[in-house]
């Protein structure tokens, strides 16, 4: 552990004079993309499976066959290449928990969901939500519109509204791009700690750069980024008609669940208690919402899975 | 087994709406007025202050019928918080109904054992990119077109509603409750 934090610093410190002679997380990335296409040796692969194929914008056109354009993590990062990120993110996850087999549920879930992000600040990526094969009592989000929620999850809710309030907190932090921006510190980090480290060679560098997609999943968000989605969340459920109550429902339910419940340890590990989100979401909304009109809850029509 | 404490946990508010016998413990967050009706135009009917342990008895669109002390009546939902205890998580004496799930016979260990894999920090570190699972994600998804006529059918409207802002608080947690800051 305190080695750790002594390579570390080590890194910084060799940051701080490495960036005036340009660092390239642009090559790094490239790098990924290219790990991240190794399918595409299969040329029978449907085109649906090849990352980059889903953007319409002249992606295709300036990639070569092994070689997708650089990604500039730094500045401004286009839109193209978060998505690719997203996707990376989003694969690395369903690897490990994958969609639940119900098109029915999945269908429904990408309906409201789609609906609310038309709400949001980012109406144009092509979202996709999913529920994945988990009893954890847990949701995601990663760059580019990727949104999950577990099965645990789901099955606690009681009406659409609350579907609405999980997946707005999560639209929320796409279209905060809070993943990207951890992504942006945790790459500098890794990259730095890699160029004074000789354990880490090839391809297998590259891929701890960014870290396993899901990994950065498993580490969170700042709790700040955290309490904004949240109070982001209700609004965008509120602009698509729902009840703004269904996330701060979920989270009550979630405050009188016992918090050393296995299926939240990662939840919690990775957020903020349900109690100090719903202290901080209610000094944010306070009377505000009182003239709001009545939104939709849809208790009876909401999909109920076994 | 799995579906019942299931089930029991999630039951909690939507009793609370059924006007349910049991009241769920939670705890004021602020100094509040009671009011007589889920309305802040409705006329005051007692009042709670921050840190007091109240009785959720039902529920109402934003509101939560409270029992605070020896008065009775309607708060904001965030006014209140679920659960009991000051740190805002595990609650002992709910037991009987959300506790279900704190057994020690913990029933995603159950799950686990018959296939389905935990969402643990360890499963994310070492999960492979699937490509297939992509594939049947992008399946699944909508277009803008089709989102539309799913609202516009189940008349879904949209309205404006103002961005919330930031709280204004000296502390992390703003309210003093909860730990780990």
């Amino acid at each position: 552990m305190k080695k750790q934090a002594l390579i570390l610093a080590i890194a910084l410190g060799v940051y701080s004079t490495a960036s005036s002679g340009g660092f390239d997380i642009g090559k790094v990335l490239e790098a990924m993309g290219q790990a991240q296409q190794k399918p595409k040796s299969d040329p029978t692969q449907p085109a649906a499976t090849q990352p980059g194929t889903s953007q319409p914008a002249g992606n295709a056109a300036t990639t070569t066959q092994n070689q997708p354009p650089a990604i500039n993590l730094f500045g401004k990062t286009k839109t193209e290449d978060e998505i690719r990120i997203g996707k990376q993110v989003a694969g690395d996850l369903l690897g490990a928990a994958p969609l639940v087999k119900d098109e029915t549920l999945q269908q429904y879930v990408n309906s409201v969901g789609r609906w609310i992000a038309l709400q949001s600040s980012r109406p144009d990526l092509p979202w996709k939500f999913g529920v994945i094969e988990s009893e954890d009592i847990n949701a995601f989000a990663a760059p580019g519109g990727y949104v999950f929620l577990t099965k645990g999850l789901y099955k606690r809710l009681n009406n659409e509204a609350e579907l609405a309030g999980v997946l707005a907190h999560e639209i929320a932090h796409v279209s905060k791009k809070h993943h990207l921006d951890l992504l942006r510190k945790s790459a500098l980090i890794g990259m730095l700690a890699q160029s004074v480290s000789k354990e880490v060679k090839g391809d297998a560098g590259v891929q701890n750069l960014i870290g396993n997609g899901a990994e950065m999943l498993a580490r969170g968000l700042d709790k700040e980024a955290e309490f904004e989605a949240d109070r982001i969340g209700v609004v965008y459920a509120a602009k698509s008609g729902y009840d703004a109550w269904g996330l701060p429902t979920v989270l009550q339910e979630m405050a009188t669940l016992n918090a050393n419940d296995n299926r939240l340890a990662l939840l919690y590990k990775t957020h903020p208690s349900a109690a100090d989100r719903l202290a901080r979401l209610g000094e944010a909304v306070g009377d505000r919402f009182d003239s709001l009109a009545a939104g939709k809850e849809f208790a009876d029509r909401f999909y109920r899975i076994r | 087994m799995t579906r019942k404490i299931g089930v029991s946990a999630a039951a909690v508010l939507l009793m609370l709406s059924a006007s349910l016998a049991h009241a769920v413990p939670g705890l004021a967050l602020k100094d509040e007025s009671l009011y007589s009706k889920p309305s802040a135009t409705s006329s005051v009917a007692g009042k709670m202050s921050k840190g007091m342990a109240v009785d959720i008895v039902a529920k109402q669109g934003g509101w939560l019928q409270v029992k605070a002390g020896k008065s009775q009546g309607w708060v904001r939902l965030l006014s209140v918080r679920a659960g009991a205890g000051g740190s805002g998580g595990g609650l002992d004496d709910v037991a009987g109904v959300a506790g279900a799930v704190t057994q020690k016979s913990d029933p995603s260990r159950v799950v686990a054992v018959a296939g389905v894999r935990g969402l643990n920090e360890e499963d994310l570190k070492g999960a492979k990119y699937s490509a297939e699972e992509i594939a049947r994600l992008d399946a699944y998804s909508v277009t803008r077109a089709q989102a539309t006529a799913f609202a516009e059918k189940s008349g879904l409207k949209t309205q404006n509603v103002a961005a919330l802002p930031k709280p204004q608080s000296s502390q992390p947690s703003g309210s003093g409750w909860g730990e780990g800051y």
